[in-house]
């Protein structure tokens, strides 16, 4: 017992955790920071180095494109999606696309559909690699990201000849696509993805094996299977607790029922399962199922015309769909609801970043500062996509 | 399938008036009463036959007399999902409908019904942290509803001030008429824009 | 001692507690180990790279990367052969191509577009404001004349928002018809 002016306070080993957390010291990470992968900013209430509570705050790139799309036709609303998630643009087209393409009931050509699912495996190469290179940076290594940027730069390229933008490409349109692939281009594909397999897996041995990189992920930010439910997390966050969901598998769309590619889980290798190093590990081997389906797709890809019949002015049927599509960063939901007129009525995106983004409050607590960054860097979010 | 939901929502939760919808075009849906949504969900949720593991999306779409919040649930171990949607009447166009949250239930929710909070104007009751998500806090109005308007002043500043718009360009229709004796018939413009025009 | 140096376990989740294992010698060392093999594997690689690999960067300013022939850069409307549809305007997501034209006398000559559609308007307005432009390329798309074409322009930077407006009926503007070659 300790006594003060001959009044007893009570033992030291008593004074409880909520005296201390009444000192907390309020700390704002970002909007600029480079950590935070945009203008994401996190209020950490931090004692000394160990976070006692985080609150993410979003909205500083809200544009409202879901009110921006009920005033453009449904072809101008493409554009507007690329700008959601600028790193996966493609993908993000597809989606909208078929939730279009499903209330029409337009049947697209095979040749289309091919080119769909090439520049959308291409893209989820370029935004893993991408994520690769930045999460390396987060991290304090520089170099991987030269190595990763080098080799999207490539992609990049390929895609700006194919649609004309680098990256906000509007290039899957409502039936098909705007221009066709060559054959010096799907050579050129060809001989991309065969360097690239080589090029990974030197990546992954610079970086994912590293001693220094895996006490930095290793058992730090874990999601477990149950967590990762109740935030309704998919994508690589969901593969990497371990669980088999993949949507190109259990609700196939377009034609990735015929392709063959497995679906990597994350093991808890190196540390606890779902920690940052099995979600960095998942996007790593999912480079290599794309490569794999790339490979497929460009020795089944068939001739033909690659637009399907579609009305000059489009006039959706009155009702309401659901379509998810699996993209670089997890699932894309678009909810459309149509009053049979020229633009859509209501057009609400379910953004995987976004319901990521609410699960930091939850890992962050108990984490240091330094493996906070590393955490919100494994869910590799894109604040476009979080804010719309 | 929707059938199937709809007569397990009646017998577990009384009162519901749980209705599935199938339409022809597009997604069917279960409708259930505003009041009965926490059961409702509670018992898919909860049932083994269904397991609702995951809520997806809470997307709140605005209509003349009503709000429809949709909630896109689905099971991850059964690889099902569907629409559970509720119909909340709404008075008038500054009217803010209420319904239960679901926050309990799936702590994915409380993002999601934040952002419909902010976004289309449904007060979520028993919400942990009810506040505007996208928009600042001192935002007036709720932007995703059909009949949103743009302040015209907001915090002391004019919204859209005349010498920041670009009405040469828009209006130089206008002049064109002008030159031409008034007939508006012999012209022709791209810029229609009904506060100008 | 709780309460006085900050515990972990006063904040987090139990996902977040992990037990790690007690530190022994024969660990330690084997960390170590690792350690240097991994960076030294790491090391490795990164010696290759600046023994085997040629720079990918250009020096901007005095080398400049053509694009490809199909970019989506700078528009251009050849005004001599617009037929002022307005198709691009109502294509446009964004709205910003402002077009306005009158009705051609009867009297007048009659003037026809380089594919041999007749011009029934005469251009009045013919102006874009580059800075609205999200470069979607809707607009050349719909174009029954293909007068609009997007270029391979990449450098068109200016100093104000108003010399981003370009009235293709201008003069100047006029005469990139001549200088600028689309594939």
């Amino acid at each position: 017992m300790i006594e003060i002016n001959g009044k007893e306070i009570g033992d030291l080993s008593e004074l409880s955790s909520e005296k201390i957390k009444s000192d907390l010291l309020t700390l704002n990470m970002g909007p600029q920071h480079p950590a935070t992968h945009g203008v994401l900013r996190v209020e950490i209430k931090t004692d000394s180095e160990i976070i006692a509570e985080a609150k993410p705050y979003i909205g500083y790139l809200h544009r409202c494109f879901e009110k921006h799309a009920e005033s453009v036709d449904y072809r101008g609303v493409i554009p507007f999606v690329d700008r959601m998630d600028y790193l996966g643009a493609m993908a993000m087209e597809w989606g909208y696309v078929q939730a279009v393409e499903r209330m029409l009931g337009t049947e697209v050509p095979r040749r289309a559909e091919y080119i769909r699912t090439i520049v959308a495996e291409l893209q989820r190469i370029a935004s893993h690699l991408l994520f690769y290179g930045v999460y390396a940076i987060d991290l304090g290594a520089f170099s991987p990201f030269l190595y990763a940027f080098d080799e999207r730069e490539k992609i990049l390229r390929l895609f700006e000849e194919l649609s004309g933008a680098r990256l906000l490409y509007n290039y899957i349109w409502i039936g098909g696509v705007w221009n066709d692939i060559t054959d010096e281009q799907l050579r050129r594909i060809k001989k991309f993805v065969d360097n690239l397999e080589e090029e990974v897996k030197t990546f992954h041995n610079l970086v994912g094996e590293n001693k220094i990189f895996i006490e930095r992920t290793a058992n730090v930010g874990v999601v477990s299977e149950e967590m990762a439910y109740q935030y309704g997390a998919t994508g690589a966050v969901l593969r990497g607790s371990g669980v088999e969901w993949d949507l190109r598998k259990k609700k196939p769309y377009g034609i990735y029922e015929e392709l063959d590619f497995n679906v990597p889980v994350g093991k808890g290798e190196k540390g606890q399962l779902g920690d940052c190093w099995d979600r960095y590990h998942v996007r790593v081997q999912e480079i290599f199922e794309s490569i794999k389906i790339v490979r497929q797709c460009l020795e089944g890809i068939e001739e033909g015309s690659i637009m399907g019949k579609v009305p000059k002015v489009l006039k959706v049927p009155e009702g309401e769909i659901y379509v998810r599509t699996e993209c670089p960063r997890g699932e894309l939901g678009y909810h459309l609801v149509s009053d049979g007129g020229k633009t859509p009525y209501r057009l609400k995106v379910k953004s995987s970043c976004f319901t990521h983004v609410s699960m930091l409050p939850e890992m962050a607590p108990g984490q240091m500062v330094a493996d906070f960054v590393a955490s919100i860097g494994s869910i590799d979010i894109v604040l476009g996509e979080v804010d719309r | 399938m929707l059938n199937d939901i709809a007569s397990f929502l009646n017998n577990q939760v009384s009162g519901c008036e749980a209705t599935a919808h199938t339409p022809e075009v597009g997604d069917g849906n279960v409708t259930v009463k505003g009041e009965h949504l926490h059961a409702c969900a509670k018992a898919l949720k909860e049932s083994s036959e269904y397991d609702m593991n995951v809520l997806q999306v809470v997307s709140g779409v605005d209509f003349e007399d009503r709000i429809e919040v949709n909630y896109m649930l689905a099971s991850f171990t059964k690889n099902t999902e569907f629409i559970l949607k509720v119909k909340l009447p709404k008075k008038s166009s500054d009217d803010v409908p209420e319904v239960d949250s679901v926050c309990d239930l799936w702590k994915a929710a409380n993002f999601l019904e934040r952002e419909t909070y902010d976004m289309v104007g449904v007060k979520f009751n028993n919400h942990p942290d009810h506040r505007r998500i996208l928009c600042p806090d001192d935002w007036e109005g709720y932007p995703l509803r059909r009949d949103y308007k743009v302040q015209k002043e907001w915090a002391g500043l004019e919204v859209n001030p005349a010498h920041k718009v670009n009405s040469a360009d828009h209006n130089f229709f206008k002049d064109v008429i002008e030159k031409m004796g008034g007939d508006q018939k012999k012209v022709t413009y791209s810029w229609k824009s009904d506060a100008e025009a | 001692m709780s309460g006085l140096t900050p515990d972990i376990s006063d904040f987090a989740s139990k996902d977040n507690l992990i037990a790690q294992d007690d530190l022994t010698f024969g660990k330690w060392l084997k960390n170590i180990w690792t350690a240097v093999r991994t960076c030294f594997n790491g090391m490795v690689i990164t010696g290759k790279v600046i023994l085997s690999r040629k720079p990918v960067t250009i020096e901007y300013p005095e080398v400049r990367e053509e694009l490809p022939s199909n970019s989506r850069s700078r528009l251009f409307n050849d005004v001599d052969n617009c037929i002022a549809c307005l198709q691009c305007a109502a294509a446009c997501p964004v709205d910003c191509i402002y077009i306005t034209a009158t009705r051609r006398d009867k009297e007048a000559p009659k003037l026809k577009t380089d594919d041999g559609t007749p011009i029934k308007l005469d251009l009045k307005q013919y102006t874009i404001d580059t800075a609205l432009c999200c470069y979607c390329g809707l607009c050349t798309t719909v174009c029954p004349t293909e007068c609009l074409t997007h270029t391979t322009d990449y450098e068109f930077a200016q100093y104000t928002l108003g010399e981003m407006k370009y009235d293709y009926l201008a003069e100047d503007i006029r005469a990139w018809k001549h200088r600028i070659v689309k594939a």
